[in-house]
This record gives C-alpha cells, sequence and structure tokens, in this order.
C-alpha cells in the first residue's frame, strides 16, 4: 500500500511543474487565440465586439487567404517529399557505404540546420540574384541561358526557390534523425540478405525502409509544424510576401491581418485555421501511413 | 566476365555516392564561408559581384556592429536567458518524460496526446496572448505594490522559453526512455532503491546521450529565438537576436551591409562552436519515434 | 527621411505594433479619468515642456539647439526632451500611466502606427488656432508664412473637416530620378508628358537601357498619387482618397492604371526579382548603371545610395511626374511631410501650441536646415544650396505640388487599399494582371472602406 502511495507522490511530484507550465504559458494562450478569432477588435482600442463565427466566414470568401493557404500547402508537400528523399538517401549512403570523408560529410551537412534564418535568407538572395547570382552565373556557365529565371521575380516559380532554401535548410536535420535509427538496425540482417544474393537497393527496401517506417512517420509531423514556421520567418526575411503576395504563407498573412491591418481578431481567426490544419493534417497523414511494424 | 561487370556498376555507383556528397557540401559550405567573408567586407564592395572575394580584412564592421547593436549587454542577456532557460528545460521535463514513458497510470494516455497535440502550438501566435497576460498580471501588481514584475524580466522569459520547449523536449525524451531496456530499474527496485533514487541514479545517466540532443537543439532554438523576446521585453533587457534584428533594420534602411554580416557572423559563432562540440554525440541520441517507437 | 524603407524592413517590427496595440488600449483606459488637458498655462507662469521627437536621419543635435534658443526667447518656458530612434516603445509606458508629453514630432505612417492610433481614438488636440498664431520672436501669423496647401490635406486634417490637429513638418520633395550626365551625354530631353516619355523609352529600348524601375512597389504611393492629382486635379485626388463611390472607374482613374501598365512594358526586366525589402538597393543601382533611366524615390536616395559605384559623369536629377496632355497638361510632384501634433490629455497644451508657431520662425527653420530638415514655409529654396536648392526648386517651374493619403477608416478585415492599389504592381509589371483586374481589385477595395469611414 505504501509502495503504491509512494509511486503516487513519485509521479505526481514529477509531472506537476512540466503541466503547470505547459497549462499557463501554451493551454492558456492557446485558449486566447481561439477566444479571440470570435471577436472584432482592432488591437489598438478598448472596443472588442463578440461576432460570433463572422471571422470565419470573411475568411471563406478572402481570396488573399486562399491564396497563402496554397502556398503554405504547396511548401509542405514539396520540402517534405524532396527532403525525405534526400536525406533517407544520405543517411543511407552514409551509414552503409564505407567513405572517405564519412564524418566530414555528416557534420557539414547539419551546419544549414545551426543558421539563423536571417542568414539564410541573405545566403540565398544572392544565389537567387538576376544578374550575379550563384545559380544563374552556373546555368550561364554551362550554357544553359534558357534555365535562366528570375527566381525571386517570376510569380510561378518564386514559391519553388522559397521551397529550394527550405530544402536546403532541412536535409542535415532530418538525415541525422535517420541516421540514428539506420545506425540501430543490427548488420547481421544486411550481411544474411548479401548472402541471399540481394542487392544494394532490394537490401534498402527490404530491410532499411520497413525498420526506420516508424521514424519516418514521426518526422512527417515535424515537416508539417517546421514547415509552417519556418517558411513565415523565411519569406518575412526574403520576400516580403511579394511579388504581390504571391509568396504569402499562413503566419505571414495572419501577421499582415492581425498587426498591418489592425484586425486582430481576424489574425488570431487565421491562426485557429492554422493550429487546427496542422493538426488535422498531421492526423490524417499519420493514419494513411499507418503499416505493421517490423521489430527485430 | 560477369564479375567485373559487377565492379564496374559497383564503382559507378560509388563515383554517383561520392558526387552527390560533394555537392550538397560545396552547396552549404561556399554560402556559409560567403557570409563570414562578406562579415569583412567594405561597404563598396557589396555592390559588385558578390561572390568576389574581400579586398581586405575590414574589422571596423565588428566593432560597428558592436556598438550599435550594444552586443555587450544584450550577449550577456541572452547568455543568461539561454543557459537559465536549458536548466529550466532539463529540471522540469526530464522527470516528466521519465514518469509519463515508463510508468502506467490514470490519465498518463492523455498526457501523452496532450504533449503530441503541444508541438502543433506555434509560439508565432501566442506570443501576444502571453504578453497580454503577463501585463495583465503586471497591471494587478502595479495596484497592490506598485510595481511590474512579470515583464522585460530575463527569468520569466527564460522561463516562458522552457515551457514552450516543453512538448518537443518531453517527446524526443519519452522516446529515448522508451527504448531502454526494463532491467536496470527492476536491478534498483530488488536492491531497494527508491523512486527518485532509480530516477537519478540510473535512469538518467543512462539518458546522457539524449540529453546531449536536448541541450544543442534548445539552445539552438532559445538563442535564435526572437518573437518572444521581442514581444515581453520592451525594456532594456533586449537579447542578441532582438538586437541583430534591430541593427539589420537600421544597417538595411542606412544599406550598411559589412556591419549586418558582422552581427549575424557574431550571432551564428556561439551556436557552430557549441555544434562543433557535440557533433559527436548528434547520432546516438536521436531516436524519436525509432525502430521500436 | 528613411521613414518608408522602416516600412518594409520586416514583419518583426509589425510585431512592435502588436505590443502597441495592446498597450495603448491601456493608455486609453488609464487617461479616462484625468481627462483634464485643457488649458492649465497662462503665458506668464513657468512652464515646463514635454517635448517627445523621433530620432530620424537629421539627429538630435538641431532639438537641442531649438530648445535652446526657445529657451532664450520664452524665460518662463523650461523644456525636457525625450529623443529616441524607437520613440514609441520608450514614451508608451508613460502614456499608460497617464504622463503624456505635451508636443509630438512623429509621422503617420509608421510600422508602429502610435499617430493614426491617436487619430483613430480622437485623442488629437484641435490646433487650428495655430495658424493665427503670431510666431514667437517674429510679428508674423503662421499662416502667412506656411507654404500654400500645406494645412489643408488628410495629413493634417486627418477627420477631413477643416480642423487642423497636425501640424507640417520637415516637407520633402519626391519625384522620377534619373542621370542628369546621362541625358547630357545622349542629349535627351527630359519628358513632360507621357508621350514624350514612351518616345524616350523606345530610344533607350535601341540602347539596351530600360525606360524605368521602381525599388519597391510601395513607391509607387507617391507615383500614383501624382498621377491621380495630373489626371483629375485636386477634388479628384480627394474623391479617390475618400473611397467615393464608383472613382476607380472613372475615365480619370482609368488612364493612371492603364499608364502603368503601359509602363510595365518599358520596366526593367530585373525589377520585380528584386523589389523586395532584401534587394531594393539592386533596382536602385540600376540607374547608377545607366540600366534604367527613371525611377519613383524621394530625396533620401541619394545618401541612400552615397557609397555605392556608379557610372562615369552620374548626377542626381529630379523631376516631376509626366503631364498627360502635352501643353495644358499639369504636372504634379508629390511632397512628404512629418507631423508634430499635441496629445489631448496634454498638460500644457496652450504652451505647447506656442511651440509648434515657434517651429515656423526663420530661426527654427535655419536650425533646422542645417541638418537638412526643411520648414515649409515662404523662402527656403533661397536659403539651400546644391543638389537640395536643386530638388526643392521643383516647385518654382510650373510643377504643383501633391500633397495627401487616404482617409482613415476603421480597420476591416482581409481588406488594404495599399495592398489592392499598390501591391498589385508586381503582378501588373509582370503581366499576370491586366489593368482591367487591378481597377476591378481596387475599386472593391474602395466599396468595401467606404461604410468604414470615420
Amino acid at each position: 500500500m505504501s509502495k503504491k502511495v509512494s509511486r503516487n507522490i513519485f509521479i505526481t511530484v514529477c509531472i506537476s511543474p512540466a503541466i503547470l507550465l505547459f497549462i499557463l504559458f501554451m493551454v492558456v494562450p492557446t485558449f486566447e487565440v481561439f477566444r479571440m478569432s470570435l471577436y472584432r477588435w482592432g488591437g489598438l482600442s478598448g472596443s472588442q465586439q463578440f461576432v460570433g463565427l463572422d471571422n470565419f466566414k470573411i475568411l471563406w470568401n478572402d481570396m488573399d487567404f486562399i491564396q497563402s493557404f496554397q502556398n503554405t500547402i504547396l511548401l509542405i508537400v514539396l520540402v517534405a517529399i524532396i527532403t525525405l528523399f534526400f536525406a533517407v538517401f544520405f543517411a543511407a549512403v552514409l551509414t552503409r557505404e564505407q567513405l572517405i570523408g564519412n564524418n566530414f560529410f555528416r557534420v557539414v551537412f547539419y551546419i544549414p540546420n545551426i543558421l539563423s534564418i536571417v542568414v539564410i535568407a541573405g545566403i540565398f538572395s544572392a544565389i537567387y540574384d538576376p544578374e550575379s547570382g550563384l545559380l544563374n552565373s552556373i546555368l550561364g556557365i554551362v550554357s544553359l541561358e534558357n534555365w535562366q529565371q528570375m527566381w525571386l521575380g517570376n510569380q510561378d516559380i518564386v514559391i519553388y526557390s522559397i521551397a529550394g532554401a527550405l530544402v536546403w535548410q532541412a536535409i542535415g536535420y532530418y538525415m541525422v534523425m535517420y541516421m540514428s535509427s539506420m545506425a540501430s538496425i543490427p548488420a547481421s540482417y544486411y550481411e544474411a540478405a548479401s548472402l541471399e544474393g540481394a542487392g544494394k537497393i532490394k537490401q534498402f527496401t527490404a530491410i532499411t525502409l520497413p525498420l526506420i517506417w516508424n521514424n519516418i512517420r514521426t518526422t512527417l509531423a515535424f515537416y508539417i509544424i517546421s514547415t509552417i514556421n519556418l517558411s513565415f520567418l523565411l519569406v518575412t526575411a526574403m520576400t516580403g510576401g511579394g511579388p504581390s503576395g504571391s509568396t504569402e504563407v499562413f503566419l505571414s498573412y495572419m501577421y499582415d491581418q492581425a498587426y498591418g491591418n489592425s484586425t486582430y481578431g481576424y489574425g488570431m481567426a487565421i491562426g485557429v485555421i492554422v493550429f487546427t490544419f496542422s493538426f488535422l493534417l498531421a492526423a490524417i497523414v499519420s493514419r494513411i501511413t499507418k503499416r505493421d511494424v517490423l521489430e527485430y | 566476365m560477369k564479375k567485373s561487370n559487377r565492379m564496374s556498376t559497383a564503382k559507378l555507383f560509388k563515383l554517383f555516392i561520392y558526387i552527390a556528397l560533394a555537392g550538397l557540401a560545396i552547396s552549404i559550405i561556399v554560402p556559409v564561408g560567403w557570409v563570414f567573408l562578406a562579415s569583412i567586407k567594405e561597404n563598396s564592395e557589396f555592390y559588385g559581384n558578390p561572390w568576389a572575394l574581400p579586398d581586405g580584412f575590414h574589422f571596423q564592421n565588428f566593432v560597428e556592429a558592436f556598438i550599435e547593436a550594444n552586443m555587450g549587454q544584450y550577449l550577456f542577456n541572452s547568455v543568461m536567458v539561454t543557459s537559465l532557460a536549458l536548466l529550466f528545460l532539463l529540471v522540469i521535463a526530464l522527470p516528466a518524460a521519465y514518469v509519463l514513458s515508463r510508468f502506467k497510470f490514470f490519465g498518463s494516455g492523455l498526457l501523452n496526446s496532450f504533449v503530441k497535440a503541444g508541438l502543433f502550438i506555434n509560439v508565432s501566435y501566442i506570443a501576444v496572448p502571453i504578453f497580454l497576460m503577463l501585463l495583465g498580471w503586471d497591471n494587478v501588481l502595479q495596484t497592490l505594490i506598485g510595481q511590474g514584475f512579470f515583464l522585460d524580466n530575463r527569468v520569466i522569459l527564460a522561463l516562458i522559453y522552457a515551457s514552450t520547449a516543453l512538448p518537443f523536449t518531453i517527446f524526443l525524451l519519452s522516446s529515448y526512455f522508451e527504448t531502454l531496456p526494463s532491467d536496470f530499474e527492476e536491478a534498483a527496485n530488488i536492491d531497494g532503491a527508491g523512486y527518485f533514487r532509480t530516477m537519478f541514479s540510473v535512469m538518467l545517466p543512462m539518458a546522457m546521450p539524449s540529453i546531449v540532443i536536448v541541450i544543442l537543439f534548445n539552445f539552438l532554438l532559445f538563442w535564435n529565438e526572437y518573437l518572444l523576446a521581442l514581444t515581453i521585453m520592451p525594456g532594456d533587457n533586449k537579447t542578441l537576436p532582438v538586437g541583430l534584428l534591430n541593427l539589420l533594420a537600421a544597417e538595411r534602411a542606412a544599406v550598411n551591409y559589412g556591419p549586418m554580416y558582422a552581427g549575424m557572423v557574431i550571432v551564428m559563432l556561439p551556436t557552430l562552436i557549441l555544434y562543433i562540440i557535440v557533433q559527436k554525440r548528434l547520432t546516438e541520441g536521436m531516436t524519436v519515434g525509432g525502430v521500436k517507437g | 527621411m528613411k521613414l518608408k524603407h522602416l516600412l518594409f524592413v520586416g514583419f518583426i517590427m509589425i510585431l512592435t505594433f502588436g505590443l502597441a496595440a495592446c498597450s495603448g488600449e491601456e493608455a486609453d483606459g488609464d487617461s479616462e479619468g484625468q481627462g483634464n488637458g485643457d488649458d492649465n498655462s497662462t503665458a506668464d507662469e513657468d512652464v515646463t515642456l514635454h517635448v517627445a521627437a523621433l530620432e530620424s536621419a537629421y539627429g538630435e543635435e538641431m532639438w537641442r539647439n531649438i530648445i535652446e534658443d526657445y529657451e532664450a526667447i520664452k524665460e518662463n518656458v523650461s523644456i525636457e526632451l525625450t529623443i529616441e530612434k524607437n520613440l514609441e516603445e520608450v514614451i508608451r509606458p508613460q502614456m499608460q500611466a497617464g504622463d503624456y508629453p505635451d508636443v509630438f514630432l512623429l509621422a503617420t505612417d509608421r510600422e508602429e502606427a502610435l499617430t493614426e492610433t491617436m487619430i483613430k481614438e480622437n485623442g488629437l488636440e484641435n490646433i487650428t488656432d495655430v495658424l493665427d498664431m503670431t510666431i514667437p520672436g517674429e510679428d508674423v501669423a503662421v499662416k502667412d508664412k506656411l507654404l500654400e496647401g500645406f494645412s489643408d490635406t488628410l495629413a493634417t486634417n486627418p477627420y477631413g473637416d477643416g480642423e487642423m490637429y497636425m501640424a507640417p513638418m520637415f516637407y520633402s520633395p519626391s519625384g522620377m530620378f534619373y542621370n542628369a550626365g546621362l541625358f547630357d551625354e545622349q542629349g535627351w530631353e527630359v519628358p513632360e508628358t507621357w508621350d514624350d516619355m514612351w518616345e524616350l523609352g523606345d530610344q533607350a529600348t535601341e540602347q539596351d537601357m530600360s525606360l524605368f524601375t521602381y525599388p519597391i512597389a510601395g513607391y509607387f504611393d507617391t507615383f500614383i498619387g501624382s498621377m491621380l492629382y495630373a489626371s483629375g486635379g485636386a477634388d479628384f485626388f480627394n474623391s479617390a482618397m475618400t473611397y467615393e463611390e464608383g472613382v476607380w472607374e472613372t475615365e480619370e482613374a482609368e488612364r493612371v492604371l492603364q499608364t502603368v501598365e503601359q509602363l510595365a512594358e518599358y520596366t526593367h526586366p530585373n525589377t520585380v526579382a528584386n523589389a523586395n525589402p532584401n534587394d531594393f538597393t539592386k533596382n536602385q543601382q540600376l540607374i547608377l548603371d545607366n540600366e534604367a533611366l527613371f525611377m519613383p524615390n524621394g530625396a533620401w536616395v541619394v545618401e541612400e545610395m552615397a557609397e555605392a559605384p556608379r557610372s562615369d559623369n552620374f548626377e542626381w536629377g529630379m523631376t516631376s511626374i509626366p503631364a498627360f496632355e502635352s501643353g495644358e497638361g499639369e504636372r504634379y510632384t508629390f511632397t512628404f511631410f512629418e507631423q508634430m501634433w499635441v496629445p489631448a490629455e496634454a498638460e500644457n497644451t496652450e504652451a505647447a501650441k506656442e511651440f509648434i508657431a515657434y517651429m515656423y520662425s526663420d530661426e527654427a527653420a535655419d536650425t533646422f536646415l542645417e541638418a537638412g530638415a526643411v520648414q515649409p514655409i515662404e523662402g527656403m529654396t533661397e536659403k539651400m544650396e546644391g543638389q537640395q536648392k536643386e530638388f526643392y526648386s521643383i516647385y518654382d517651374e510650373d510643377v504643383l505640388p501633391a500633397m495627401g493619403t487616404f482617409a482613415s477608416t476603421n480597420p476591416v478585415p482581409g481588406v488594404s487599399i495599399s495592398d489592392a492599389l499598390y501591391g498589385s504592381i508586381d503582378s501588373v509589371v509582370n503581366g499576370e494582371m491586366t489593368y482591367e483586374e487591378w481597377q476591378a481589385t481596387v475599386q472593391e477595395a474602395s466599396d468595401q472602406l467606404r461604410p468604414e469611414m470615420q
């Protein structure tokens, strides 16, 4: 009996500070976001007017919001797929292959992740420059002038330019995550497969991929969360949402409305949509990628 | 015949891998090196080819960045806030993650899903509600004791940093704790160790690789954070990224690029150094949603 | 006058604005009880006047000199000065606590929008009577020295009722900037009408130059403003600024939008790619490198690009926006100015108004001029030299000043007239949007804002 009491005391002592802080600084402010989304408030005056779901009804017809919605989804999909591909590839190569400079590559690939987003914006502004930018210069050298683009000026392309910067930033981070779970796959599996004559690609699809599948599933939620957040910071520093709103994303539009346009309640309604959307999307992705977990 | 053919495909594959690896490595090293070079360029050099090497070492940029951005004071604030926040975070998150991952109790399933839901709460939209909340508390204090306490307080900022990092940190630590075998706890139990002793002397040391990761991740997060720092620190206790932003705004308006990049380098260096120190343990500790998760 | 750039340096400043938002509300709540802002100072009593000024590119030295001079004239007045680059952040907590400065030098169109907040909350003192005041140390009334037009725009009379709430300070003309050296070299005339402009554009194209570029789309605010004036006159401009019904569908508005669309064909191809807060100086560089001929800008660009490399014989020139018809077509150049105002809650409103009147004295104007700031009073251009004189003399040759801004409205979710009017320009230049679509967008925003006017 006393054992049970001491167990309960232990549990309570360990988790209550975390619960308390979590509620105070995460749940309550989030609740406030939800509450304020039901008000019409300029953010400046003292008058807050309850308007029910009006803000959400306006959202429905706000073309600028819909554009930022589309941009965000496009970015999430692109960044997740491309990053996933490269990160898994490099992780597999660096864990399975005997390479010179293995360690060097691993260290270097992670560096973009520790850079401030402002630095990244500065770097990519120099890469995408129409005249002297790295990208157009290289295309010029290899005589692919037709491929030269206004990377930040062409409205059809600029969103892909942003995606490129986000992928560059993210590869190392996810690569290291996949590497750590690949490293824990026993080498005997590969030896056995090798004896049976399975090639590298076969080994990858039959052993590596299934065994890190759960890890990949978890990172899918991270892709969603971090793309929403990082695209906001990057777009703000790099294009300011332009040209003509073609790189506007969820959170940049939210800030634009909540502060720039003095419609705080409306901005919070966008915040509610962002939260609900990212949560639902992650749940759906998690559901459709569910497979039987392979144990070893 | 067949064998040699195989050899050459293997060689081609290797070659392809090296090209891919080198390509990505170059795409990282060149731009990052570029920022360092840009930080010692003179202003007039920025109008020419951005990939040209600097004419000389223009150290004045760093001096200007330090003075303009009040870097000395802000550096101290950043160090203080970041280390306090890391301390708070570890003290609070470690026991919570341990209990949530290794104990079944009433509501533990609910709490675990709470933590996962918390991952989706974005600091970008709760920054202002937090500010309003602190402002409200301060106004109450103002009428009671005549001065505020919560806004512009480095300790409070550190506490809020720790709180916002809780979901991810607990998630990461729990994933790691789950992979640890239960034999050790059982052994400790048989030795007569209580819950607290088991946690402190057996489980926490085993979690070291993961703790290193938590420190690195959150250091990056706290060190570079500016939305909250800007919102709830309206007074003199600004942190480095906020100082850098003011510098950027001022220098960009004045089209003064050198000090701008110098400021970036100043902010970037501590993170690079910390990363180089802990990079060896990076792969060990990351078992998020791992094979057994 | 680099305010304009600060507008675009990033959303982070907007966050600070969020802070403004919250505290602004507090300030109002707190001040209710002590709204005793009326005059409790008479001319002879000792007064401590609290002046709050934004530290802009002109520096703080000039304010110290002004205060010294003023205290010498008015012996009963002593002045306490708060001058900061981030004035809003510093002054707001004081205002929260009910401690209002007596007089502010703080313009509209700042990210933090403190001045706009004061307008929307009816927190400004009516200072129309300053116009009739005699300038301290002189025997002239303010209205007799003030340049024509400066006291009857929406930027000084925000409610459009003929009552002045903000005094105009530090004006600066804006227009199209170009390389005068290049024009001499080529023997080109600076175009006076849009037809001249297109002709020059074709000549430039032959020499691999573009006629036009712009730093970022936001710089069109004064450009389109001047065009509206030129197209329909002051009354038409005001009806556009007050969201009058169908105003964007009129012929006058249509030809403005159509002209911008046509200008798009002559715009340097790199312009849109660089028209962002990170890269806008690259567009300004196009002028220095003779790659583009004209850009809309303000006089600050000279200082801003001071260190940039340039082509031989480069010399800054500024001209007004071309007229629509040759001969009798009117040409306008937009004028920026900052504002000085008195909060309704201020303690020493009368002393504050006298201080504002002093701003238009020759003594004060000379002190400001030394720092590069120009007061909107008669006879200032004669005192200037060199490039500054050239820019400010633009109104001397049958070019009319354009002034004003959109009337303030209650905030409307998802609707912003400047996003609709200026934000779409990148699309128009890229050819993604026709002028008809642009016109419809602007008209729609205008329609939605009309009922929300105060």
